[in-house]
Formats: structure tokens, C-alpha cells, sequence
């Protein structure tokens, strides 16, 4: 009988960017907080205080950035607690599927909002 | 032979049996929490920002409500689960890389002791302001 | 000698039955260990009582089970350590192996993911001494390689992992992951990879730790080295084989 524990799987950067991601978060929320919380006058920025915000390129460039690694950390984390069900083949590849089309899907929608508001 | 698969909890939830484990366990446990916390107000989040899109009076009246003392303090707990997630985090990058791996005890415990001394300073500024 | 009367609250399994579990109360000498005990319920209380046991030294890894709910090697384990003197000392299985029958369990996959490894038998040390000598007698005597008769394949083993499974019942991954290779499995082949120089062995053994249930579903818990009772620290070796394996693939990227 085959050992299928001796059957070299598929190699696998998951982990290694759910570490690179979450240290840009560290960064880029820590950023997203202090421009949000500390900058802004008490605390929180109005309608026209957020249009402004997000206007400003340098602003603009790093939420984007933000959204992308915040997205792709939470979703291989949710992946990572779904691997833990015991999931078939099949079902491991059909998750990866779903949550890419569920990331593609929430930065779409970011980016959507985004424009929609600075324009 | 026939053999019995023993188990009380099902396979998806076994994590959350702390019972008799250590330090170690603790870590990922509170990790996996706050992640799952962290991505319910991740979307919630989004789904706010859709009030920019119906214009300033929207926007305007929704900050007044975040700036109620209930709301406050659900910012609390969010902040103690960013600040658990992240420092956490962290630790787990590091010795994921073989890196303090012998200290892994000691850095969960000055991690937890950092969290909730900046949670304590956090929670005064906002309730300042 | 001093003689105690120790409570001992056994799981009990036979197929076709509910499990559950069994009190008995033992006499035995207050220096016994843990796996005395559990003889003691065999010879004098229940034959039908399942269990494992071999060396009584920790060396052969045989006995391991859950006392109290942490996993211990029973044999090297004194009854006073784990007993208050007055409740019931708890005794289970191995979590995250099929149970056979009271505590023993099911350790084929166990042994599966050992072998994928592809680690023998004797320790390395010994195939390169001559098979009478005492060598540590013999202080100018210089290592080297034995020629063995044929068909007899040089072993090298693992040397501080008995391969007791204690690691494997500790491990929360284990316990939502069947085809985890866990932490022993990973330590072995860690241990295999540092032991040879064969570049297509090397390959394999961290392809192997690479994909989807190896080094990377460990969720850091660290119990496995918590609960080793031989030091391996197998979480060690898998925070090892990641750095090596992030290595190889920086440096794959940068086309070396």
C-alpha cells in the first residue's frame, strides 16, 4: 500500500503571505489609525474631511495598499480555519475559489466606493 | 478492527477546548478570536463607508452615533482585539522564522501585559475627547 | 514499605460497546509510577483492561496516554506527581489517534507519517563502529565506516524521538487535520534532512514539509514541545524547516 504521507504535495506560500501582509498591516493601520483618529479634529472626519483625506495621491495610493493586504490577510485567515474542517480535495480547491472570488470581489467594491466618493 | 474515532467536540471546533493546555495554545486561540472579530468588523466596516455614497447628511449623521458612548465602547473591545491580533501577530511571525522560539511563553505574557496597558491609555482618550 | 490506596478512573472501550469510564482502587508501594498502577488494575481488578507497555524506561515510547488530561509517559510518571491524595487520578488515551480499545490506540498513520521520513533503525554513531568493540573504551580508535553483510541497509534513526505519539495528542492541529503530518512527522523529517548530503534526498524531504498539511499548517500552539517527554522540540525543528524553506524560495526567486 502507498504511503500517502510519503507523496510530496503541492508547495504552498499561504502562510508566507498571511506573515508579509500582516506586518504591512501593522504599518499601514497603524498609519490608517493615526490619520483617522489622531490627525483628524476630534477624532473622526466629517463628509467633506473624508473627501478631502482621500483626494490627497499619497493618501490614496497607501488605503488602496491597505485594502488589498487587509482583504488578503483576512481571507487566507478565514481559509486557514476552513483547512482545519477536514476538508476533502475537491472541497479545498472549491474554498479557494469561493474566497478569491469573495477577495476580488470586497476590494472591488473598496475601490468602487472610493472612486465614487472622490470623483 | 474495528476502532471508535472518540470525540466529543466536532472536528471545526476542537480548537476551542483549552482545557489543561498551555501559554502556547492560549496564543492561538485568542489569535483565531480576534481574527474571526476582526473580520466581522472588517465588512461591517465596508459596509458603512457605502453611507459616503448617499451624500453628506448621511455621513454626518452616522459620525454624531459614532461618537455615542456605546459606540465608544465597542471601540474599546475592537482595539483590544487589534491590539491582541497584531502584537500577537507579530510573535507569531517571528517565531514562525525560528526566532524566540525558547522565549515563546515570555513573549505572550509581556505581549498581553503591552495590550492591556495600551488599552487601559487608549480607552482614556477616548472617553476624553 | 509504604503502601497507598490510589483511585484511578480508567476510559474504558470494547467495539459494540459505549465507551465510558471505570473506578478502581489500587494498592501499590508510594514509590510506584504510574504504569505499576495501571498493572496493578489488570493483574488484581480487570484482565479485560486494554493497555500498552514495554520498557518501563522511556525509551520505547509504548505506554503514553493522558493523565489528568495531559499527556505523560506513565511509566516515568509517579503516582504522588499526579495524585492529590484524595481525588480520582483520570486516565485516557491519546487524543487524535483511533482507539482501539481502553487506552490503546490505533498508531499505523502515525507510524505512515514516520516513514515518509524514510529514517531506519539504529543510531548512526553505531554504523560506523566495528560491532564488538566498546569504543568509548577504546580512546584512539578512529570512527569509520563498517562494512555490513548484504542485505543488511544501514539505519539511522531519531535519536531523541521515541516515538511515543505524545506530541501527535498534544497538538490542536492534529486534532482538526488528518492528513497533518504533525509534529513528529515533520521533526523526523527535519532530523532526516540535517543527517543527509544527498541533494535529491534533501528535495524530497522538504517537499515533503512544503505543501498545504506540512510545516505550514502548524498554528504555532507549541504543546508538542510542551508535552515532549525526550526534548525533541518539535516545534523547534518546524520553525527550522520554514526559515529553510523560505530561504530556498528567496533565493529561487532571485535565480540562484
Amino acid at each position: 500500500m502507498e504511503n500517502p504521507f510519503a507523496e510530496e504535495p503541492k508547495p504552498t506560500s499561504a502562510w508566507l503571505w498571511q506573515v508579509l501582509t500582516g506586518v504591512g498591516l501593522v504599518i499601514l493601520l497603524g498609519l490608517h489609525f493615526i490619520a483617522n483618529h489622531f490627525v483628524a479634529k476630534g477624532g473622526l472626519r466629517d463628509f467633506e474631511e473624508v473627501v478631502a483625506y482621500l483626494r490627497n495621491p499619497v493618501i490614496l495610493c497607501l488605503e488602496v495598499l491597505f485594502l488589498l493586504c487587509v482583504t488578503v490577510h483576512a481571507l487566507l485567515g478565514v481559509r486557514a480555519i476552513f483547512l482545519d474542517f477536514g476538508l476533502s480535495e475537491p472541497a479545498e480547491r472549491r474554498l479557494d475559489q469561493v474566497l478569491k472570488a469573495v477577495g476580488f470581489l470586497t476590494v472591488g467594491y473598496g475601490l468602487a466606493v472610493t472612486w465614487m466618493v472622490i470623483r | 478492527m474495528s476502532t471508535l474515532n472518540y470525540r466529543k467536540l466536532s472536528r471545526s471546533s476542537r480548537w476551542l477546548d483549552v482545557r489543561r493546555r498551555r501559554l502556547g495554545m492560549w496564543a492561538y486561540v485568542l489569535n483565531r478570536i480576534t481574527g474571526l472579530g476582526l473580520v466581522v468588523y472588517l465588512y461591517l466596516h465596508l459596509v458603512v463607508l457605502s453611507l459616503l455614497l448617499r451624500g453628506p447628511a448621511a455621513w454626518d449623521s452616522f459620525v454624531a452615533v459614532a461618537r455615542s458612548p456605546y459606540v465608544l465602547a465597542l471601540d474599546v473591545i475592537l482595539l483590544a482585539g487589534i491590539l491582541i491580533h497584531g502584537l500577537n501577530g507579530l510573535r507569531i511571525a517571528l517565531t514562525g522564522f525560528g526566532i524566540g522560539v525558547g522565549a515563546q511563553k515570555a513573549l505572550f505574557v509581556v505581549i498581553m501585559v503591552i495590550s492591556a496597558v495600551a488599552l487601559w491609555v487608549a480607552a482614556l482618550k477616548i472617553f476624553r475627547v | 514499605m509504604n503502601m497507598l490506596k490510589v483511585p484511578l478512573q480508567i476510559f474504558r472501550y470494547k467495539p459494540g460497546q459505549t465507551p465510558g469510564y471505570d473506578t478502581f482502587t489500587v494498592e501499590i508501594p508510594a514509590t510506584a509510577h504510574v504504569i505499576d498502577a495501571i498493572d496493578a488494575v489488570w493483574t488484581s481488578h480487570d484482565h479485560s483492561l486494554a493497555f500498552r507497555r514495554a520498557c518501563h524506561h522511556s525509551s520505547c515510547g509504548s505506554c503514553a496516554i493522558r493523565i489528568n488530561g495531559l499527556e505523560k509517559l506513565p511509566c516515568v510518571t509517579r503516582v504522588t506527581d499526579v495524585w492529590d491524595g484524595r481525588s480520582q487520578v483520570r486516565l485516557d488515551p491519546l487524543r487524535n489517534f483511533p482507539i482501539v480499545s481502553d487506552l490503546v490506540v490505533d498508531r499505523a498513520d502515525f507510524f505512515r507519517r514516520m516513514s515518509a521520513a524514510d529514517m531506519a533503525m539504529i543510531c548512526e554513531a553505531e554504523a560506523f563502529l566495528p560491532f564488538t568493540v566498546d569504543t568509548f573504551a577504546v580512546a584512539d580508535l578512529e570512527p569509520k565506516l563498517v562494512e555490513l553483510p548484504e542485505n543488511f541497509s544501514r539505519f539511522t534513526r531519531f535519536e531523541k524521538c521515541i516515538e511515543c505519539g505524545i506530541c501527535m495528542s498534544a497538538c490542536p492541529t492534529m486534532a482538526a487535520d488528518e492528513k497533518f503530518l504533525g509534529p513528529a512527522g515533520l521533526a523526523a523529517i527535519h532530523q532526516a534532512r540535517k543527517k543527509t548530503l544527498d541533494p535529491v534526498k534533501v528535495e524530497h524531504l522538504l517537499g515533503l514539509a512544503d505543501g498545504e498539511h506540512g510545516v505550514w499548517r502548524c498554528h504555532s500552539a507549541f504543546e508538542c514541545t510542551e508535552a515532549c517527554p525526550q526534548a525533541v522540540d518539535p516545534a523547534g525543528k518546524i520553525m527550522a524547516l520554514r526559515r529553510e524553506l523560505i530561504a530556498r524560495r528567496f533565493l529561487k526567486m532571485l535565480g540562484k
